[in-house]
């Protein structure tokens, strides 16, 4: 097993090396330009010059480029054009605050979700299973922003239960921290609630038909050992497999939700470095962004030998 | 050497207002105080900060707090109208080569150190080399420090409207101590001398600021005006809050987390209108509503076409649409209380009049050339102005196509891609409010950014612009403000659609908040409860 994460981890590096520069030459190929964002509109073009030079984007493409991973391999990812503060240190600000609401909305998912697969399963084709499926495609179909505004009017304004947005460290104060990531969450969470209670539902009676579980019930067990014992757990490898990829999505959904809730993530700081075109905070984001996913795919797949015995890691495969 | 007093500098610039500053603090009248003290306000912030350096940074949202942090030598009043700010006086020599700054006497800095004439030389010294609008600087030839309390600024020839640029709000040359002068671009602590001194930023979510105990009100005068005159601090800490989304903020004014927001939507306002808890305190002319053409590109390289687009618009119905309400149609790029203002070239504005610009575009040989509107959703005002301007032009048998991106792209599209787009949609806000010499800069030589290259096409545009930057009166620049304004107008050089109301708004218990280009929260007090 050892072995094997150590390959993984090996093998991050291409992958890491190929997103850093599609990202690095995606960015070059599209319009605008950041030395007319730092300037300000009203710079003439001398004026606009200097700030391109001072920023080093008078170098080449290939230049430019070959600049950056060579600060990359001493740990330097550069400086921010527009906020003139050191990427990486901005980057490890922000990544605590989308990670603390990413994982909270993901326990909430996985939570309501797999509880209520689980129900609307055992109760197949009846008015629960109905309601349950219903409330899934509502989740499934609201878009995110829409639901966080409306969710602010509700508990905010009529209600007054929950803060309209902003963020409190969850290291300083956890209660303030769950009355202010609570709707955040509640936003990021919906869509997934919905995807992975419908993933809950169809794998459960997948397993609920299988000779295993005829004979268990034959032996007599009762259906709370049934599905406890044996199927839950089989119902669980599917359901990790989704894990990893809900947990990116959590992520990446966060840059709409951080804008609307006013929260300081990672969403909303690539969100405004690439309406800035910062290149060095785009760079850098995706890169940590980038290795966190392949750690958490990683994490996945060992817990794969968890949930399914047939599954082991051998030299590598 | 003569010399001229302040007060004559004053006329010369923009009006009497500046000669009330010729005020000595031996001449104090009864001053504001402050009727409640204490308190943190809570303030929704539209746009998120990059930096609080204001020698570096060109954008609004680093204005709106730091004009609270630091000061410099001259600002602007209510009216837009030069005033000294950190300066005591100032005397222009009577060859106009030579400013003499005499400095206030025992102003502070936030690091407790006293404000002298080094402090302000080193100030000088980083915005030469960092300052965004270095280009102010131009025409200097250099600044000495002759005393503590004495700032001399020597030019390389007489520039009249020299102070009038010093005063400018855009980037300010705030002064700050000369050891944080050293900073690098963008790296500038925030130590000023204002009325509220710096406690923390957290980037994307707030920044903090509270009473500055040490600080020293401008007495020559009784009262906030502008970005100077007498300011306070009645509240101890003020809270900006970056709140980006329109309903978050409308929402946190309503439920009280926010206490003063700016930029309510005008679809939120007979809402709010109606709570008790709420007053609306709306900013008329926060920023021209415009579109630039592409001289370069046909069919916008024919001024003939240019007056059959200006003739057939109806401006009204494309500001209702883009702002859904909060615009005015006053014609002008200048506001009508201005000193400068007039309405030369209104002939050519508003004229909702699509037959005579069918005859118009017949007369200039239009064959149904492809006319393309680059605008952006980023600014949805922007975008929605396009739609009803490509509709309205559809209507006059124009073939229009419409061009989205977002700002940024539509920015480089139009410097670096002159056969792309012909009507490029934007809003002159900052430099509408600093006034005529500055509305104009966009389309003026050195050709900025902003506009395609003139150069070959209007030389009556540029002798006017000439004159607005060198005539030695305030009357003949303004007659030569009057004569471009007709030129762009009649050459349809940019095409003025209204201008956009902002909506700011304040609980019922905050006092004294009156709508500005930048907010302002020195003078202003709140009840504990509204």
């Amino acid at each position: 097993m050892g072995r094997y994460i150590v390959q993984r981890l090996l093998s991050s590096i291409p992958v890491i090396f190929l997103v850093t520069l599609i990202s690095f030459s995606l960015m070059q190929l599209v319009p605008g330009d950041p030395a007319i964002m730092v300037a300000g509109l009203q710079a003439t073009p001398d004026e606009v010059e200097r700030v391109r030079v001072q920023l080093g984007l008078d170098q080449p493409f290939h230049m430019q480029l070959l600049h950056w991973y060579g600060n990359l391999l001493q740990g330097d990812l550069g400086t921010s054009f527009l906020l003139g503060r050191d990427v990486l240190e901005v980057t490890l600000e922000r990544l605590p605050v989308s990670i603390s609401i990413a994982v909270y909305a993901l326990v909430m998912t996985l939570l309501v979700s797999i509880v209520a697969g689980i129900i609307a399963a055992l109760r197949q084709n009846s008015w629960v299973d109905q309601l349950v499926m219903t409330i899934a495609l509502i989740g499934v179909s609201l878009p995110n922003f829409w639901l966080g505004l409306m969710l602010i009017v509700l508990f905010s304004v009529h209600l007054g239960w929950l803060p309209t947005g902003g963020y409190v460290d969850f290291r300083e104060d956890f209660w303030g921290w769950l009355q202010a990531a609570t709707l955040p969450a509640v936003s990021l969470a919906m869509l997934q609630m919905g995807l992975l209670a419908r993933i809950t539902r169809s794998t459960m009676l997948e397993v609920l038909r299988q000779d295993y579980i005829r004979t268990a019930r034959a032996k007599g067990l009762s259906e709370r050992k049934v599905v406890g014992k044996h199927a839950l757990k089989n119902v669980m490898i599917p359901v990790v497999t989704v894990i990893g990829i809900i947990f990116s999505l959590l992520l990446s959904g966060s840059v709409v939700i951080e804008t609307i809730f006013s929260v300081p993530g990672i969403g909303s700081l690539l969100g405004s470095a690439i309406l800035r075109r910062d290149y060095p905070v785009i760079q850098g984001g995706l890169l940590l962004v980038a290795a966190m996913l392949l750690l958490l795919n990683l994490v996945v797949d060992v817990l794969y030998a968890y949930f399914d015995p047939r599954v082991r890691y051998r030299n590598g495969k | 050497m003569s010399r001229k007093s302040l007060g004559g500098v004053a006329l010369t610039l923009a009006g009497a207002l500046l000669a009330v500053t010729a005020l000595t603090a031996g001449e104090a009248r009864a001053a504001f105080e402050c009727p409640v003290k204490g308190g943190d306000l809570v303030f929704g912030q539209e746009a998120k900060v990059n930096s609080l350096d204001m020698h570096s940074s060109s954008t609004i949202s680093t204005r709106n707090i730091a004009m609270h942090v630091f000061e410099s030598l001259m600002t602007r009043d209510e009216d837009n109208n030069p005033i000294l700010e950190l300066a005591e006086s100032v005397e222009t020599s009577d060859d106009g080569l030579t400013h003499t700054f005499k400095l206030r006497d025992g102003i502070k800095f936030h690091n407790g150190k006293t404000m002298t004439s080094k402090d302000v030389a080193a100030s000088f010294d980083r915005y030469n080399k960092v300052g965004i609008e270095r280009a102010i600087l131009g025409n200097v030839a250099g600044w000495e420090a002759p005393d503590a309390s004495t700032f001399v600024v020597k030019m390389k020839a007489s520039q009249p409207t020299f102070l009038e640029d010093l005063s400018s709000f855009s980037v300010p040359i705030v002064i700050v101590p000369e050891e944080v002068a050293q900073a690098d671009f963008l790296k500038m602590e925030p130590v000023g001398t204002g009325p509220f001194q710096f406690v923390e930023f957290i980037a994307d979510s707030h920044v903090k600021v509270k009473r500055f105990e040490d600080y020293k009100p401008n007495e020559a005068y009784e009262e906030r005006t502008g970005f100077g005159g007498y300011k306070t601090a009645c509240l101890d800490t003020v809270t900006f809050r970056i709140v980006t989304e329109p309903g978050a903020r409308v929402a946190g004014l309503e439920t009280g987390e926010l206490d003063a927001v700016e930029d309510v939507p005008q679809s939120s306002v007979p809402r709010l209108q109606e709570n008790e808890k709420i007053k609306i305190v709306p900013y008329e002319n926060f920023w021209i509503h415009i579109a630039t053409p592409n001289f370069e590109k046909a069919p916008t390289d024919n001024p003939l076409v240019r007056r059959a687009i200006a003739t057939a618009l109806d401006m009204d119905e494309i500001m209702e649409v883009a702002t859904d309400g909060a615009y005015n149609t006053n014609f002008g790029f200048q506001q009508p209380n201005r000193k400068v203002y007039s309405d030369k070239g209104k002939e050519f504005f508003n004229l909702k009049d699509p037959e005579k610009a069918k005859e118009l575009l017949k007369e200039a040989g239009y064959k149904g050339e492809e006319l393309v509107l680059l605008t952006n959703k980023d600014y949805t005002t922007m975008y929605n102005a396009a739609l009803v301007m490509a509709e309205q032009l559809k209507d006059i048998g124009m073939n229009v196509r419409l061009e989205v991106q977002d700002w940024p792209a539509t920015i480089a599209t139009r410097d670096k891609q002159k056969d792309a787009w012909n009507y490029h949609f934007t809003g002159w806000g900052t430099n509408s409010s600093l006034g005529y010499l500055a509305v104009f800069k966009f389309l003026a030589k050195p050709r900025p950014i902003y506009t395609t290259d003139l150069e070959s096409t209007d030389e009556v545009f540029d002798k006017a612009y000439s004159d607005m930057l060198s005539l030695p009166t305030f009357e003949e620049r303004a007659e030569a403000f009057a004569r471009a304004q007709y030129r762009v107008m009649e050459h349809g050089i940019s095409l003025p659609f209204g201008w956009l109301t902002k909506n700011q708004a304040v609980r019922s218990n905050v006092h004294n908040f009156v709508p500005f280009r930048i907010p302002r929260m020195y003078n202003v007090w709140m009840d504990k409860e509204s």
